[in-house]
């Protein structure tokens, strides 16, 4: 871990998800770029575990897929999200925060005492 | 909800894949050309923008692998490859594939027919409500062994007021009656049914009602019938207005209330029952005092339904309380009583003292296992030799990264494939050969014997099935999918000779053989016992007898009008062309209800716990023996002088006589018979030993009392004649209705006949059929395997063939060369199935007849047959062989 961190699997899903909702419509490379961006180049995103990880949130029905022509006119597949994919971000992210409310409890000692 | 919406996802992904590629390319494609523009835009060369974009990504073809694995199924998909794959090498080899197949369908059906046999008998529930509560409740009266003798009724009765563990125990009486309707009179096999045999069942009538607790046990009232399904079917055509129509059974006025539910035949599935009737109407046959108030023998066979929650263990407790306490209360009767629960199922068709039947049913499985053992080597054999012949491109997979799962996979689906054929194609043969299963007689119950298939079959059927592919399957797959890659690319594959290679081919023929000879060892050992049961002596010479068998106090006749009858019809019958003789009996031996009695005399030891014996025996007429030619011994025949006023006359049988009297001559001794009211009978005669109730049976004693002095309304009339004596029947039945238009002829059949019933050989027909046709069926596989394996080699040698001919070996020797082969092969396997035969024997020799389970002439026939049979397999292939032209061969490669 020198100086970026993998983004590992499960946080994947809902930062595409969470990426979708404030952007909207959007293409892999964009998506992934963008995530990197937010992260402030923080996380690496490895571009070869996106697409599947954007295949199964479209197996399930959380976003939708359409071919587009991206900003410099090239073709590109954009993703954007379903009904069913809002309600899942506002989910997966009161999961989150609920997780990292917790696991914050514990790293502040004076809390976790009281 | 989003986890099954994925999951159908997926399984559209496995389908238009071109589509979905193409379109993933393109994806890609746009992701990296953007990628690359936006690496050129900070700076990069295009060489290292491109670099550096694909390294990103983890590499083109990975990112879509992995894709891939999302996409469709990656699992199911590798098994439709595989089935396809499958399917493709099946059409590909014709003659191996229906060789297969075909031994697979005989080896699968075979053991379909045996399992459907099996659970006919035995396995089928009742189709009653909970049938897993309902116990068959076995007695054992004092002097018969357990399941001989039923219930009587009164203690029939103490049981059903006294067992805490049962919520109900019910009964019933097997019979045969005469239901008249103003047209037609017929002869119907039917059961006596306690009030509450209905409602312990649970059962549903299907029109009207059923016979209910509230109608009491019927004794004296109005008969009130419920008819079997079936047989309203068959003889009211299904008519619902059948309900309340008045009847006449056995003379007496009775009324149709209902019909039994269609599934329901009776207490034993497999024979069907023509209608129920209330217990209280049995009186008509017997008599009321003595049917109620008679113990220690009877003919009421009891169940009992287990409450909830309760064992059999724990019923069991609470019957022999009930027992105890009865021979103490009728020590007379009731001593040494004993009652045993047996599971409904385990008791049938009824609760004897030996698991006979269970023991032939698993023998039979076993044999059927062997059969399908056979087959699922030849399928191996086959496999394996298509295998060797595979082994470059297995070599190849292998090299080119396909797993040695993946490759075992694929060869198991390959002979699951055939075994789901063979399968299939075996459940048709099944059904077939069991539409013309033979119905079977047995005294008094000329029924249907119902083999359906239902599910449990169809479910042993798939077992067989995934058993077959799997036994089949593995041992070439593991083989095969051993081989040493570089040593297969660098062989050519052609030249090698019978070496190490072929171990596993001699193995599966050893083992084919051995299995072979235990079946052809068993068939023989079957049918030499059928031989032995057709030739025992029977003690009465059966050609050329017709039995005819009349009750007319079921057609309501008084003691008078039916002695005046039997008077009557015994003169018209003499008198017919074509009779040589004629006689009137009570039974007749293998026939129906033979009576039973216990006997007291001074034979009897001093030890008074000793219980007095119970004898079988018969009434006669004076030209019953001569009739039926039963020697006399000593002493004399019945004659007319031993009339009703006459001192009380019997004549005992060998057995009897040695076993009462031994040592001493029995002529003048006398004894007393319980049912006889204790009255003294002397003995006059001694007859030659007999069969009396099985054709299997040991000698027992028997004796003959004179009809004169021991009235029966129901008798069998033995008409010995001198032509074919099923040419004598139309006149006899003739002849009685001119005497009595209204009296039913119960039963009619030649002795040959009953010889062919369930007393007489059918179980050993039965069984001795099926083991021949499984030692066939066993024979051809086996052949065909031996055939296949040598044949095979010697294509494999043709090279080496051609060597040796082409340095000079003759045909002789190459045949010679190609035939050791082959017998090493046989004499194996007879080896070890001579050893597997005798291994089996003592279970066997359980259900054999007078034949040795280790009959050498039967082994050494068995062997002789098998060795002969596949030493031509294998002359064949050799045969081949010499034909082989050196030059050919020498080119083959």
């Amino acid at each position: 871990m020198a100086d970026k961190n993998d983004v590992w699997q499960g946080t994947l899903a809902l930062m595409v998800l969470k990426t979708l909702e404030t952007i909207g419509p959007l293409h892999g490379y964009g998506i992934a770029r963008r995530i990197e961006q937010t992260s402030g180049d923080l996380l690496s995103v490895n571009y070869g575990t996106l697409y599947p990880a954007l295949l199964k949130l479209e197996q399930e029905g959380f976003i939708a897929s359409e071919w587009g022509v991206s900003d410099n006119n090239r073709k590109a597949k954009f993703y954007k999200l379903t009904r069913a994919g809002k309600k899942q971000v506002e989910k997966e992210a009161r999961e989150w925060e609920q997780a990292a409310a917790i696991v914050a409890r514990f790293l502040t000692p004076g809390e976790a005492e009281r | 909800m989003s986890v099954v919406r994925a999951w159908f996802a997926r399984l559209g992904g496995m389908f238009d894949k071109e589509r979905r590629d193409r379109e993933l390319s393109e994806e890609l494609e746009s992701h990296v050309e953007m990628h690359i523009e936006n690496n050129l835009r900070s700076g990069m060369a295009p060489d290292e923008a491109r670099r550096q974009a694909i390294l990103k990504l983890g590499g083109l073809d990975q990112t879509k692998e992995r894709y891939r694995d999302r996409r469709g199924i990656p699992w199911l998909e590798a098994r439709l490859q595989d089935i396809r794959f499958g399917l493709r090498m099946l059409r590909k080899n014709p003659g191996s594939t229906a060789v297969a197949v075909i031994t697979l369908a005989l080896g699968i059906g075979a053991n379909a027919i045996i399992f459907s046999l099996v659970n006919g008998f035995l396995l089928r529930p009742l189709p009653v409500l909970h049938p897993e509560q309902i116990a068959a409740l076995a007695i054992q009266q004092k002097d018969v062994p357990l399941g001989v003798s039923g219930f009587s009724y009164s203690e029939f009765i103490d049981f059903r007021n006294q067992a805490g563990a049962f919520s109900e125990i019910f009964g019933n009486v097997l019979s045969t009656v005469a239901l008249s309707t103003e047209d037609r009179t017929d002869q119907l096999p039917i059961c006596y049914v306690s009030a509450n045999f209905f409602s312990a069942l649970g059962l549903r009538p299907t029109v009207g009602r059923l016979i209910q607790p509230s109608d009491g046990e019927g004794f004296g009232q109005s008969i009130f019938v419920v008819l079997g399904y079936t047989f309203w079917q068959k003889r009211f055509g299904g008519d619902a207005e059948v309900v309340g129509k008045h009847v006449r059974i056995n003379g007496r006025e009775a009324t149709i209330v209902g019909v039994a539910s269609k599934e329901f035949r009776g207490m034993f599935s497999p024979f069907e029952v023509d209608a129920y009737l209330p217990m209280g109407a049995v009186l008509a046959e017997e008599g009321l005092s003595q049917f109620t108030l008679a113990r220690g023998q009877g003919r009421v066979l009891a169940f009992g339904r287990l409450k909830p929650g309760m064992n059999l263990p724990e019923a069991q407790n609470s019957l022999d309380v009930i027992a105890l306490r009865l021979a103490r209360q009728y020590p007379a009767t009731d001593a040494g009583i004993r009652v045993r629960a047996i599971p409904e199922k385990l008791a049938r068709p009824q609760p004897y003292a030996n698991d006979v039947f269970i023991v032939i049913g698993a023998l039979f499985l076993v044999f059927a296992g062997l059969v399908l053992l056979l087959a699922c080597i030849n399928v191996a054999n086959v496999v394996l030799a298509r295998a060797l012949v595979r082994r470059r491109e297995m070599a190849v997979r292998a090299a080119l990264g396909a797993g040695r799962s993946r490759l075992i996979s694929q060869m198991l689906t390959e002979t699951l494939l055939l075994a789901i054929i063979g399968g299939a194609s075996g459940l048709v043969l099944a059904e077939v050969a069991n539409r013309l299963a033979p119905s079977v007689h047995f005294p008094g119950f000329p029924l249907r014997l119902d083999f359906a298939f239902d599910w449990r079959v169809y479910a042993y059927a798939l077992a067989t099935v995934v058993f077959a592919g799997m036994v089949s399957g593995l041992p070439p797959a593991l083989r095969a999918s051993r081989a040493d890659v570089n040593s297969v690319l660098r062989d050519d594959g052609l030249s090698r000779g019978v070496g190490e290679k072929h171990r596993l081919h001699s193995d599966l023929v050893i083992a084919q053989i051995a299995c072979s000879l235990t079946l052809l060892v068993t068939a023989g050992l079957f049918v030499r016992s059928l031989q032995h049961i057709e030739g025992t002596y029977l003690g009465f010479d059966p050609e050329r007898v017709l039995n005819v068998v009349v009750d007319p106090s079921q057609d309501g006749y008084d003691r008078a009008r039916t002695m005046e009858f039997y008077r009557e019809l015994y003169e018209h019958i003499r008198a017919l062309p074509g009779v040589q003789s004629a006689s009137l009996a009570a039974s007749v031996p293998l026939g129906s209800f033979p009576s039973r009695t216990s006997v007291f005399g001074d034979f009897q030891p001093a030890d008074p716990k000793q219980q007095p014996p119970s004898i079988l025996y018969n009434i006669i007429d004076p030209g019953y023996l001569e009739t039926m030619r039963v020697s006399l011994l000593r002493g004399r025949d019945f004659t007319d002088a031993d009339g009703e006023t006459a001192p009380l006359v019997a004549i005992v049988n060998e057995t009897m006589a040695r076993k009462l009297w031994p040592g001493e001559d029995p002529i003048g001794e006398s004894f007393r018979m319980r049912s006889g009211a204790g009255r003294v009978v002397e003995v006059v005669g001694i007859a030659q030993d007999g069969k009396y109730q099985t054709v299997a049976e040991d000698f027992q004693p028997y004796f003959y009392v004179p009809l004169a002095q021991t009235y029966a309304s129901r008798r069998v009339l033995e008409v010995r004649s001198a032509v074919r004596p099923e040419m004598l029947a139309a006149q006899i039945q003739r002849e009685i209705h001119g005497i009595a238009p209204n009296v039913t002829i119960v039963d009619l059949r030649t002795m040959k006949q009953s010889l062919e019933g369930g007393t007489g050989y059918f179980a050993f027909r039965l069984g001795a059929f099926l083991a021949v046709q499984m030692g066939l069926v066993g024979l051809i596989i086996a052949v065909v395997g031996v055939y296949g394996v040598v044949s095979f080699t010697v294509t494999r040698r043709t090279h080496e063939i051609g060597v040796r001919m082409a340095l000079g070996a003759n045909s002789t020797e190459i045949l010679v060369l190609v035939l050791r082969q082959g017998t090493g092969l046989i004499v194996a396997g007879v080896s070890v199935g001579l050893i597997v035969s005798w291994a089996l024997s003592r279970t066997l020799s359980h259900v054999l007849a007078g034949v040795s389970a280790t009959d050498p002439l039967i082994y050494a026939v068995a062997t002789a047959t098998l060795s002969l049979v596949a030493l031509i397999a294998c002359w064949i292939p050799a045969r081949r062989a010499t034909r082989v032209d050196p030059m050919v061969a020498l080119r083959y490669e």
